[in-house]
């Protein structure tokens, strides 16, 4: 896909804008293991914009495991509860497994109702087929095409570099192998959107416990234009990172607007 | 007869090599702890000052399983290796005062070059604490000693550089 890229308006990112947008994450309960007989870990799957602390479940029958020799995993049990859903998962190989969540694109409208200021969303409305689903006299309406990815990374004994991009809509591409992030160390990470390293992508780094310390403390980086973010993380601990990016398109059929989600968890461990 | 005066003249040399070789003595102590007590496990290591591991010099560990709490030591050296983690391992051993001896060699037996190195210890204890210790060093062919600092899983120790 090419899009001609217009100026990205002022205020507030589309997507997050969306109605009822929740983070999501995946938490392990380990980002590293050892062992010479496999190991169980068990993942938390939540919407909830507290980090660490879960909200509501997400379908974890969603959930993709690709092992170190990229073919996909099987899960072993899972639960919804009201709060997260969790799901029981056996790394046999040594190396490093990618859980992810999502990345596909969806479609959101936004518009306001003749006389009125007030923002309405239209799910699964592209721009191609929300007429007939747009009130009469609709008023600045514009359509985003989004893909959210959810991501995690673990590793039992020796990681590996199995890093596949599908090069569709904003990717996670590690520099730093996720199981290699301490504190106090350079780490490096970057952004692909459709294939290609992207500028400008809005970066937010968050510790865990942000239920109880008063201020959350994000890390706010902007990828330049290699599509990297250099960081280093003063504090051992578990972190949500949630990277952002759209652009707006004139020439595309389904959309006014394109962009991406990513949140990836990870751990800087002690040094 | 030749070969054999040679073979024994190679063998002389190798030993009296060893004999001067540099050596790293290490007086590591253990202080006993209060509480439900469970043996440490212990990594001892040399590092550039890259942060890139030269030579492990004591892995005191139990299963593979609690590799990965030995946590610095497991991402730098332990995990991309496991034959060299079966081949340097021992037991973990109790609250005590352990003198440790060493050649000045890295993991593959060669002799360290003269340059700055960091020595670092690592104690993991389960329901205990960990600490890491981290001392610098310059192997440069004179004697030193330092004394590293007590922290709350080791006692007043004492590294060496005999030379």
């Amino acid at each position: 896909m090419k899009f001609k890229h217009l100026l990205l308006g002022a205020g507030a990112l589309l997507l997050a804008a969306q109605a009822s947008a929740h983070n999501r994450w995946i938490l392990p309960s380990h980002f590293s293991l050892s062992n010479d007989k496999g190991e169980w870990v068990m993942v938390d799957i939540t919407a909830s914009n507290e980090t660490f602390n879960v909200d509501k479940p997400m379908g974890a029958d969603r959930l993709k495991i690709t092992g170190p020799d990229g073919k996909s995993i099987f899960l072993g049990s899972s639960y919804r509860g009201h709060r997260k859903s969790v799901v029981d998962i056996h790394l046999e190989k040594d190396g490093t497994y990618q859980l992810a969540m999502g990345g596909e694109p969806r479609y959101f409208t936004s518009y306001k109702r003749k006389g009125e200021d007030k923002e309405q969303w239209l799910r699964n409305a592209n721009k191609a087929n929300r007429k007939s689903r747009l009130p009469k006299g609709a008023h600045d309406v514009k359509t985003i095409e989004g893909s959210s990815s959810v991501l995690t990374y673990i590793t039992l004994n020796s990681p590996s570099e199995n890093f596949t991009a599908t090069n569709k809509g904003l990717e996670f591409m590690p520099i730093t192998h996720p199981s290699d992030i301490a504190q106090g160390e350079a780490a490096q990470f970057k952004f692909l959107f459709n294939g290609k390293a992207q500028s400008d992508v809005k970066v937010e780094i968050i510790r865990e416990g942000v239920r109880y310390r008063n201020e959350q403390k994000a890390l706010t980086l902007t990828t330049d234009s290699q599509g990297q973010i250099d960081f280093t993380l003063a504090q051992a601990g578990r972190y949500i990172l949630m990277a952002e990016y759209e652009q707006d398109v004139s020439d595309y059929a389904l959309a006014d607007t394109v962009g991406g989600r990513v949140f990836l968890t990870f751990e800087a461990v002690l040094d | 007869m030749k070969k054999q005066l040679l073979l024994i003249a190679v063998l002389w040399l190798a030993s009296s090599t060893q004999l001067f070789a540099t050596e790293l003595r290490l007086a590591l102590k253990l202080p006993a702890q209060a509480g439900e007590y469970h043996n440490p496990y212990v990594a001892v290591w040399i590092e550039d000052t890259s942060g890139k591991s030269a030579r492990t010099l004591v892995l005191w560990r139990e299963g593979a399983k609690w590799l990965k709490d030995i946590r610095r030591w497991w991402r730098k050296v332990g995990r991309k290796d496991a034959d060299f983690v079966d081949g340097i391992t021992s037991a973990t051993r109790a609250a005590g005062h352990y003198k440790l001896n060493f050649d000045a060699l890295d993991d593959k037996g060669a002799p360290l070059a003269n340059g700055n190195y960091i020595l670092r210890i690592e104690v993991v204890r389960e329901n205990g604490s960990r600490a890491m210790l981290k001392q610098p060093f310059t192997l440069n062919g004179k004697a030193q000693q330092y004394t590293l600092a007590a922290t709350s899983e080791t006692a007043k120790s004492i590294f060496t550089i005999k030379e």
